[in-house]
């Protein structure tokens, strides 16, 4: 087993270590953020759990799952968690219902897709976030060495394109940067505004810092995933791994108790009562 | 007779500390024009301007 195989396995670990410390803080304080950032990371967890058992072998439902929570949804969930502290309850309920409803729809969409998957496109050789998607060739571009291509009717025109697992054109497919870009903002643009209230304040530096973990975290993800679409996929699963641990600490860090109150003895004297 | 009370005392961020007054306020710009790069990134592959 090689490194790249054992490193998203540590990953998952991680992401429910994580997941049921953030859902027993929900059960205790009853904070609708701990859930959404609760079933945030099952998302992930599972997206990464996906991710290693497809670096082993393949399974048509595996792929679901980590199309749908690891590539599509999980991003979301978690920035959701931080958004619902940081705008009125009106906006959260009205949010939650279109994240809930556009969830539902993704994974029906997702269910229309598997009948349609390319699965003998499949090698357990490259990261499954490299070969998921067809994709077309622009005219003249050069065709990487180690792709399979294959010649396909594209809205009408006859197209080259790269094979993948996903067809040209899956509707789901269309849904991802919906969630990425809402779960970007929210997730990542939260955390950097949260850090910046409280450094402002010059309140909790334990917060600040916490906010520029999860913020770097979640980011690293990110440039893990375009580095993988530009070819450079030996980094994905690194970039999971500290993804999981900068967000992990970050929330331990946040979670930290503060020393609100402090006793102090003084010399009032009693009569003063 | 002395009595303790309690005072509101909350966590404050350091004075004169590198980490508050250097290192966090450039992490969260850089983190900031990350992000933004990032959405419109995504808002341009979303589009169809950006081919990815």
């Amino acid at each position: 087993m090689s490194i790249n195989q054992v490193l998203p396995f540590i990953s998952t670990a991680i992401m429910l270590w994580f997941t049921v410390d953030v859902l027993q803080r929900f059960f205790v304080r009853r904070n609708p953020a701990f859930l959404y950032w609760g079933i945030g990371l099952a998302m992930f967890g599972a997206g990464s759990f996906a991710e290693a058992y497809l670096s082993v072998t393949w399974n048509k439902w595996v792929f679901f799952i980590w199309y749908l929570f690891g590539a599509a949804l999980n991003a979301a969930w978690l920035g959701h968690g931080t958004l619902s502290l940081l705008v009125r309850k009106k906006w959260i309920h009205i949010m939650t219902g279109l994240l809930v409803i556009g969830s539902m729809f993704a994974g029906y969409l997702m269910l229309q897709a598997m009948p349609t998957l390319d699965e003998a496109a499949f090698t357990i050789d490259k990261p499954v976030s490299e070969q998921y998607g067809t994709k077309a060739l622009e005219a003249g571009a050069a065709v990487p060495v180690t792709a399979q291509t294959i010649t396909t009717t594209y809205r009408g025109k006859e197209v080259t394109a790269v094979r993948g697992l996903l067809p040209l054109g899956t509707p789901v497919r269309l849904t991802t940067p919906f969630f990425n870009i809402y779960g970007l903002f929210t997730l990542v643009g939260g955390a950097i505004y949260s850090a910046y209230l409280f450094w402002r304040k010059r309140v909790m530096p334990n917060r600040v810092i916490a906010n520029v973990l999860i913020a770097t975290g979640a980011l690293s993800i990110g440039f893990a995933s375009t580095l993988t679409r530009l070819g450079y996929g030996q980094f994905l699963y690194l970039g999971e791994l500290v993804a999981a641990l900068l967000m992990f600490t970050g929330f331990r860090f946040a979670a930290r108790p503060q020393p609100e109150e402090e006793v102090i003895q003084n010399s009032i004297p009693a009569s003063a009562d | 007779m002395a009595h303790p009370i309690r005072a509101n005392k909350k966590s404050h961020i350091p004075e004169n500390s590198i980490l508050f007054e250097k290192i966090v306020p450039a992490s969260l710009i850089i983190l900031a024009i990350i992000t933004l790069g990032l959405i419109l990134f995504a808002a341009g592959v979303l589009l169809g301007i950006v081919h990815f």
